[in-house]
């Protein structure tokens, strides 16, 4: 085969203590679409980011034409050729579309950009409302101007994050029409997209990555949907440890222990006798079409789907956090919520220990009622959570960011827990944590349940779900679909998760 | 208010307004960049004094007004180095920064002209009538007979509109102050765009205090800013960001302390402080109550730092 325009080998991306990218490798060739593909957290954003200059690797190799060549900047990329479509939106709000789109053609008169914005449009197909400033203009109309203005500067690769989130399905299928005409032109051009079937409709050659690293990259003819999802979500036996092993141990699972039966696996056996702790009946908002759950006392209810299908704004309706727009939530006053964000959600980080505690605990009654903050019951509460859940910092005096992810997450499990709420929503619990700590996690789950906790696991990971659940939706697009226990296996729950749900129905 | 007064109440408003249109001009365009330099106060005073020995210096008040640039820019130079080169906190950054531009010059012009302030006399930058226009009745002198630098405010305000929202480097100034991240990303060198904003905004207020030396008081004196800088921020909120907005809000607060003089001229029996307080109070009533509903370019006093 020719020399790929771009070759990547062997790229590595620490942020902080985690390694995004292990390792990965990429080549992208003239005249193909290729799509890069992996579940979340497996490196596909940070790797373009690297192509498109916006991260510097801290390891590996990026050749160009053949020619070994650093990417320094954005200006370098472009220098280059390579056009990078953000996931995260690059427009300035407060600017028109025009004006956005002149900013990326900088060093040409206004009337020779105007010139080529109509021919690019003309010849794209890409039409958006040029004079409306882009604060008041729709998410798609916005992605169809990202698209543009990259387009716009002609480039010889173009690199798109995730450029279908956001659009309709015609509209998904006439940038995919574009990808075409633009590869068969002799453009290279790079597909992020979480959707599996939408990159495989568009794709002439696929690279797969698995935390951090590439793990396949073949012809699209060459591959199954199968292989695909194998090599994606991994199956050896590491991925297994985390989540295979409490499943085992599980108290409840035998039946009878807590008052908690769950002899057989069914799900109406569950959900006829343990007691019903929260329940939303037609709700729809934001990202939730007429979304129906029950979930009750001493069971985990996984909600599996590829991110962005609506799960957040569940987890927030869930856990009393947002009235939905529309339709019942029946949820306790106090849910005990473990947000997927540690860091900005979840813990003030330049908190100590006992300070993040008492930000969620104070306004118990059991630390009086006050004004002022009981400090030492608070600081004696912050240590019982440090000991209780073996959070390795050397005092509550601690910050919260020193801490490392998994402790950082035991601090949280524990504040939340002390709550003492009937209910539990975690989203993406194990996010970023290392096969250990997220082992202790699943762990605590297993064991709160079995306790009488009604747990709510909202998780991209698949496995973890599966794992975990006693009962098993899958969110897409919207809906709550609920899984059979007969399809309750990685390519059962996948094919739900990639259909749309149509199949279910 | 009898005719003449209504002549020399316009042509006092206008006289005020003009130092205030001039540093807030200059202050626009650095805002627009993302940075409110509350150093402007220290630009103003350093132009005072840098036009006061600038004229001594070369004999001429015009050579002195371009002295007065030079030392705004100057002190415009210390904050963007901190502010923005090293990504120091704006407002604490320019705090100091006025501080010390009001004590160094205090002690420059000490250690020149001795602590008890000898009377430093000047070459003034003397009006100069327009033709034609200076001559329309009432309006005429208060606008067309003033120094040469009331016209360089006039001739700012349109200037200024047109790079903002006309030209490409207009553009990126924009994008760098509402959404550095999407500026970089086009290819904006961001820190850069914000250097230049914040340079030109310290010549525009350093211009302004040699005004105020050279075409005001005919001398310098310590402290003679007076709160001018931080004015000139509030004036570049009435003016919401538009360079010709602006110069008609500098014009207002103009009007605001003329009226202060007036009315203490016309003898009301209230206490002269009331009267000094005026422009201040109408500063808050306008910030309050005009500017409601206006936005501040949305990266205004963030720091920018390439993420890498």
């Amino acid at each position: 085969m020719s020399v790929p325009l771009v070759r990547l080998r062997g790229i590595e991306r620490w942020f902080g203590r985690v390694r995004a990218l292990a390792g990965a490798s990429l080549e992208l060739h003239a005249g193909e679409v290729h799509g890069v593909i992996g579940s979340n957290g497996a490196g596909k954003s940070t790797l373009l980011n690297v192509l498109g200059g916006l991260l510097a690797p801290d390891g590996g190799t990026i050749e160009i034409a053949g020619a070994p060549t650093a990417i320094g900047s954005p200006r370098d990329a472009w220098s280059h050729g390579i056009g990078l479509v953000h996931q995260h939106f690059t427009l300035v709000p407060a600017l028109t579309v025009r004006e956005n789109l002149a900013l990326g053609l900088r060093g040409r008169s206004f009337q020779e950009i105007d010139q080529i914005v109509d021919v690019t449009i003309e010849q794209t197909g890409l039409w958006v409302p040029l004079d409306a400033p882009v604060r008041s203009i729709g998410v798609g109309d916005r992605q169809r101007t990202e698209i543009l203005k990259t387009l716009l500067r002609d480039p010889k690769l173009l690199v798109l994050d995730e450029p279908t989130a956001v659009l309709t399905p015609e509209e998904v299928d006439g940038l995919f029409t574009l990808l075409r005409t633009l590869a068969r032109e002799g453009k290279a051009v790079a597909l992020v997209a979480h959707k599996l079937d939408e990159v495989l409709a568009v794709s002439d050659r696929l690279t797969v990555l698995r935390t951090g690293e590439t793990v396949l990259s073949a012809q699209r003819s060459d591959v199954s949907v199968r292989g695909l999802v194998a090599a994606m979500v991994g199956d050896g036996v590491a991925d297994e440890i985390a989540v295979g092993v409490y499943r085992k141990d599980r108290p409840g699972s035998s039946g009878g222990a807590h008052g908690n039966p769950k002899g057989d696996e069914t799900t109406a056996g569950v959900a006829d006798a343990a007691p019903l702790v929260g329940r939303v009946v037609d709700v729809h908002d934001d990202a939730l079409v007429d979304v129906t759950l029950e979930v009750h006392a001493g069971e985990v209810l996984g909600v599996a789907g590829v991110e962005g299908n609506g799960q957040h704004e569940l987890a927030l309706v869930l856990s009393g956090r947002r009235a939905p727009i529309a339709g019942q939530a029946h949820v306790p006053e106090e849910v005990a919520f473990i947000p997927q964000d540690r860091q900005r959600e979840g813990l003030v980080v330049d908190f100590d220990l006992t300070e993040n505690v008492a930000l969620a605990l104070s306004r118990l009654d059991r630390f009086g009622t006050g004004a002022l903050m009981p400090w030492e019951d608070l600081e004696k509460e912050a240590e019982r959570i440090r000991t209780r859940f073996d959070v390795a910092a050397p005092s509550t005096e601690t910050l919260a960011g020193a801490l490392s992810g998994g402790n950082q997450q035991r601090v949280i499990i524990g504040r939340e827990l002390a709550l003492g709420a009937p209910m539990l929503v975690a989203e993406n619990p194990t996010r970023g944590l290392d096969v250990a700590a997220a082992a202790y996690v699943h762990g605590e789950l297993t064991r709160l349940a079995s306790e009488g906790l009604a747990i709510v696991l909202i998780s991209t990971d698949l496995d973890e779900v599966l794992g975990l659940a006693d009962r098993v939706v899958v969110m897409t697009r919207g809906r709550a679909v609920d899984v059979p226990e007969s399809e309750r296996s990685r390519e059962g729950v996948g094919a739900l998760m990639l259909s749309g749900g149509a199949e279910a129905t | 208010m009898s005719q003449v007064e209504l002549v020399l109440f316009l042509e006092s408003a206008v006289r005020l307004g003009i130092p205030l249109a001039l540093a807030a001009m200059g202050e626009t365009l650095t805002e627009r960049s993302g940075v409110i330099n509350i150093g402007l106060e220290g630009s103003i005073i350093a132009g005072a004094l840098g036009g006061a020995l600038g004229a001594l210096a070369f004999e001429g008040a015009g050579l002195g007004i371009i002295a007065g640039a030079m030392a705004g820019l100057f002190v415009a130079l210390i904050f963007a180095v901190f502010a923005i080169s090293l990504g120091a906190d704006q407002i604490i950054t320019g705090t100091a920064v006025t501080i010390g531009g009001l004590g160094m010059t205090g002690a420059i012009y000490q250690a020149q002209f001795g602590a008890t302030g000898t009377e430093l006399s000047l070459p003034t930058l003397a009006p100069v009538a327009i033709p034609g226009l200076s001559e329309i009745p009432i309006v005429g002198t208060a606008f067309f007979a003033q120094a040469p630098t009331a016209y360089l405010a006039y001739v700012m305000a349109p200037i200024a509109w047109y790079v903002i929202f006309r030209t490409a480097w207009g553009l990126e100034l924009r994008a760098t102050g509402e959404a550095p991240a999407a500026a970089e990303a086009a290819g904006v060198r961001v820190r850069r765009v914000r250097f230049v904003a914040t340079l030109f905004g310290g010549a525009m207020a350093g211009i302004a205090g040699a005004h105020l030396a050279l075409a005001h008081a005919g001398t310098f004196a310590e402290n003679m800013s007076a709160g001018k800088g931080f004015i000139a921020i509030a004036v570049v909120v009435l003016g919401r960001w538009n360079p010709v907005l602006v110069l008609f809000a500098a014009l207002f607060f103009g009007a605001a302390s003329a009226l202060q003089f007036f009315l203490q001229a016309l003898g009301f029996d209230i206490a002269y402080q009331i009267f000094l307080a005026l422009p201040y109070v109408l500063t808050l009533a306008a910030l309050a109550g005009w500017v409601g509903t206006s936005r501040a370019p949305a990266a205004l006093a963030l720091p920018w730092e390439p993420h890498r």
